[in-house]
């Protein structure tokens, strides 16, 4: 049995986030994840560190939330951010009046603005839509999600903190009434951790309700999936939003080497149980593509799509809902912390943990806003000409990782699971998503005995299951191309399809 | 502009494109086939898969839809075009075995089974069920060969790795094509300690002679050896296609290859003649008649848009099977997506159904209803359909 002050379960960006702020308050925890880091809306998101701007005529609350830690984050996160700038563009036949309202609201929260000439914005992206009338600059960035969790994660782990991720918690064990620890499950072994505590903090996002239950509480919510699309290119330097009332498909994010378009609303009930429908494709990219004209003509990589966990909202549009955030104190030990925005992460892992140190005696205040993520330096990027030297030891051609890359991964977390080295290495990532180095890296898994062969190639089978979900809804032109030829690969020359 | 005149032009590089051309040239007519380069089978196993459904894949053809090409063709027809494809393969370096009334099992590089029906003779011995008592030899560093998945199937099987210093299929094939090498690595076999008599290797023996470096590999040895058909770069396919091309080009099929068509003269319901994109001056190629063997879409001959699907050549009509949203099904191993039924519609001679060209002809995988991944039957309806599509072209033509 581990004994610790505060469980958090959870490791979005939320659960990371309240992590790094317990270790620089001094109090000891444990994060408990089901999955990998960034594993539920987090990682499914578009990565856009918002402005605000995007909020500023609903919801002018978040808008400054959005604005505060966009300059926090900038500051701390710098490996993460990528201050791109983003640009509200309004095409022919989008409200004049909504343009005004959107300015002056921006200048009420406090959101710098320039109004740009169409020809001054082509200057800055040149593949917008030259039909534009003119578009509106804004301090929106592209953050990396993923990095963002593992770097807050990396402060509490190197302080003492205990990370366990692929650890579902199946029990919240209960002492008269009152919470009292978890049961976690490792995913692979099965095997169960009891870890006690004092507080357990519910951050599981769009499972936060069913974690609540587990303690015999409810945490209400309002689940709506939102679903994008992934282009083979980068086709903007800039985040370019649609300069209209928030609705479908309205923002383009750079990120990496390709752009994600997005988004959808659509109101779920599971969050297990979703996936993306080839119809809201359709609607995404053609709204990108009155946006960014070329997107009509890239190729795109998959699709894929996450649960907002918004407030509980009584009816109506979820789009209308507050982006703003809610803590719960259950009052049997557990608190819940519900809805809120990737942005504003840091905002809320402060709120919560400023909720709870009194039961600590604990009077350290927050200091998260100003002291930068640690383990940051430690990151390089990917240097292109270093790695093209070693083309013999390349796995993955797309993404250009190596054999000893995906060993480091293995050795370092001791992991089973393909998506774990996908996450570290970005093994996978393009345009043929796995097809060809997924069996490569489970082969190397093999080779240093980390799985069985049966154990691979069940491993290989859910792969390419999960895979197909992901590129089945933008099957067109050249991916449809190289689903083929994969399905030919593993249909036709191994034959998985009779060996089960 | 270059203009050359030709009874018939084939165009597709395939498969199915080639055994047209042979058809035809072994009829007399003067041809041309025309290719954008390496076709996309040659990335294939160089198998040929016939049809997996029943032990004699000729019989499964009765049970197949009304509107399978194969029905078009015909058992007796299909017969005869595997027993074609075999003797034109029977005077190259690479000659195929097997018999088309009867299927065969033969291993993978997981160690899975897989059915197919004519196979290299260098995989005259790779049966799943022969395999009871093997040594897989794979290479040091080779990316896409695990022999453990093999022997974790198989339980009398040992592998062991040899050094080839260089690690992908093509560089190694070549380094058996050197006398040197080939010797160290037949004293390496020699050397083995291994109680199992037959040795498996992922098909890397040579590019060019691999029935000749085998059996040297073999009677220096005293093993029985056999090659399993690794991932794409594949070299058997690679073999395949390379001995297509030069034997058609001995019988005196001219060949344009790298060369894509950029645009097609018509005159009327006949098509005159093609222009190729070439790098300098372009050239075009006047034909009596013309076949369509361009293949699917992985091959290029199908483009598919969000919305709807275009034959690249001719712009001919395409039958598409309902909307995009119903082309795959929702999952990865249940065979015959939808999709694979697209393609252009026939009737009896082989001519597009729903276009009004009379000297167009069209076979191998662009032809609807196919389902080659449902059925696999990818070369051996390529081979079908491309000696049905010629015969009803010589038909014309004479």
């Amino acid at each position: 049995m581990i004994k610790t002050d505060v469980v958090i379960i959870g490791g979005g960006a939320t659960g990371c986030g309240i992590a790094r702020d317990l270790t620089l308050r001094g109090i000891h925890h444990y994060l408990v994840e089901k999955g990998d880091f960034a594993n539920g809306a987090t990682g499914a998101c578009h990565g856009l560190l918002h402005s605000g701007a995007r909020y500023v005529t609903n919801d002018p609350e978040a808008a400054h939330e959005c604005i505060t830690e966009n300059i926090i984050l900038r500051k701390i996160a710098k490996k993460c951010v990528e201050v791109t700038g983003g640009l509200f563009v309004r095409l022919p036949g989008d409200s004049r009046r909504f343009r005004d309202t959107f300015l002056k609201s921006c200048e009420d929260v406090g959101i710098p603005t320039e109004v740009l000439s169409p020809s001054r914005a082509l200057d800055l992206v040149e593949n917008l839509n030259p039909a534009m009338e003119e578009a509106i600059r804004v301090p929106d960035c592209s953050i990396d999600p993923f990095r963002l969790c593992m770097l807050n994660a990396f402060t509490s782990r190197h302080r003492g903190g205990g990370v366990l991720i692929h650890h579902k918690v199946i029990e919240i064990v209960k002492e008269k009434g009152r919470c009292i620890g978890v049961k976690a499950q490792d995913r692979f072994s099965s095997q169960v951790k009891e870890i006690r505590a004092k507080i357990i903090i519910n951050a599981t996002g769009a499972w936060g309700d069913q974690i609540a239950h587990l303690s015999g509480s409810e945490a209400p919510m309002t689940l709506s999936k939102g679903s994008l699309i992934i282009s083979n290119h980068r086709l903007t330097n800039m985040v370019i939003n649609r300069l209209r009332p928030p609705s479908d498909g309205d923002i383009i994010v750079p990120n990496e080497a390709v752009c994600l378009a997005g988004t959808t609303s659509v109101p779920v009930t599971d969050p297990d149980a979703i996936e993306v429908d080839p119809r809201e494709v359709d609607i995404v990219a053609t709204q990108a593509e009155q946006l960014i004209p070329k997107f009509g003509t890239t190729r795109l990589i998959r699709a894929y799509t996450g649960v907002r966990p918004l407030l509980k909202a009584p009816s109506g549009d979820s789009r209308n809902i507050s982006r703003g955030f809610q803590i719960i104190d259950h009052n049997n030990g557990m608190f819940s912390i519900l809805g809120g925005k990737l942005s504003t992460y840091r905002l809320m892992a402060e709120k919560m943990v400023d909720a709870i140190v009194g039961h600590f005696g604990v009077k350290v205040s927050c200091t998260t806003a100003d002291v930068p993520l640690e383990g940051q330096e430690e990151l390089s990027g990917y240097p292109l000409s270093k790695r093209l030297k070693e083309m013999d030891n390349i796995v993955c051609e797309c993404e250009l990782v190596t054999r000893d890359d995906v060993e480091g991964v293995i050795n370092s977390i001791g992991t089973k699971h393909i998506g774990d080295i996908q996450h570290r290495t970005r093994l996978g990532m393009g345009p043929c998503q796995g097809g060809f180095c997924t069996y490569r890296a489970l082969g190397i898994m093999q080779e240093i005995g980390r799985v069985s062969p049966e154990e691979s190639m069940h491993i290989l089978r859910e792969f390419l299951q999960r895979r197909f979900r992901g590129i089945r809804p933008a099957l067109w032109g050249d991916q449809l191309r190289e689903e083929q030829l994969v399905e030919s690969i593993y249909l036709g020359i191994l034959n998985m399809e009779q060996h089960q | 502009m270059i203009a050359r005149e030709y009874d018939v032009v084939v165009i597709g590089g395939g498969m199915s494109g080639f055994m047209a051309s042979h058809t035809l040239s072994r009829k007399g007519y003067k041809t041309a086939l025309i290719s954008q380069g390496d076709p996309v089978c040659s990335l294939s196993t160089g198998c040929i898969d016939v049809l997996s459904r029943s032990k004699d894949p000729l019989s499964g053809i009765r049970e197949l839809p009304d509107d399978h090409p194969y029905r078009l063709v015909g058992e007796k027809a299909v017969e005869e075009a595997l027993q074609f494809f075999s003797q034109i393969m029977d005077k190259t370096a690479i000659p195929y075995t097997g018999d088309p009334r009867e299927n065969r099992e033969i291993l993978t590089p997981v160690g899975t089974t897989k059915t197919t029906c004519l196979v290299p003779r260098t995989m005259a011995h790779a049966q799943g069920d022969a395999g009871d008592y093997i040594h897989v030899v794979s290479f040091k560093g080779l990316k896409d060969f695990y022999p453990s998945y093999i022997t974790s199937r198989i339980a009398n099987s040992s592998f062991s790795l040899f050094d080839a210093k260089v690690t992908s299929t093509l560089s190694i094939a070549t380094r058996f094509e050197e006398k040197p090498f080939l010797d160290e690595f037949i004293s390496w076999i020699q050397d083995l300690d291994t109680p199992f008599g037959t040795i498996a290797l992922p098909a890397v023996l040579g590019m060019r002679k691999p029935m000749a470096v085998l059996e040297e590999l073999s009677s220096k040895t005293g093993r029985v050896i056999f090659e399993i058909p690794t991932l794409p770069p594949s070299i058997p396919g690679m073999r395949l296609f390379r001995a297509l091309k030069s034997t058609l080009q001995q019988a005196g099929g001219h060949v344009y290859w790298g060369k894509p068509v950029s645009s097609v003269e018509r005159r009327g319901s006949r098509i005159e003649a093609v222009t190729l994109a070439t790098s300098g001056r372009p050239s075009r190629v006047y034909g009596r008649a013309f076949i369509l063997a361009s293949g699917s879409f992985v091959s290029g001959g199908l483009f598919a848009s969000r919305t709807s699907v275009q034959e690249t050549v001719f712009d001919l009509p395409v039958f598409v099977p309902g909307p995009r949203t119903d082309w795959f099904n929702h999952d990865f191993f249940t065979p015959g997506h939808a999709i694979e039924k697209a393609g252009i519609l026939i009737g009896p001679s082989f001519r597009p159904r729903e276009s009004d060209l009379e000297n167009l002809f069209v076979c191998g995988s662009i032809i609807a209803h196919s389902e080659i991944m449902k059925n696999h039957c990818g070369h051996g309806l390529a081979i079908a359909t491309g000696c049905a599509a010629a015969n009803a072209c010589d038909k014309e033509l004479s």
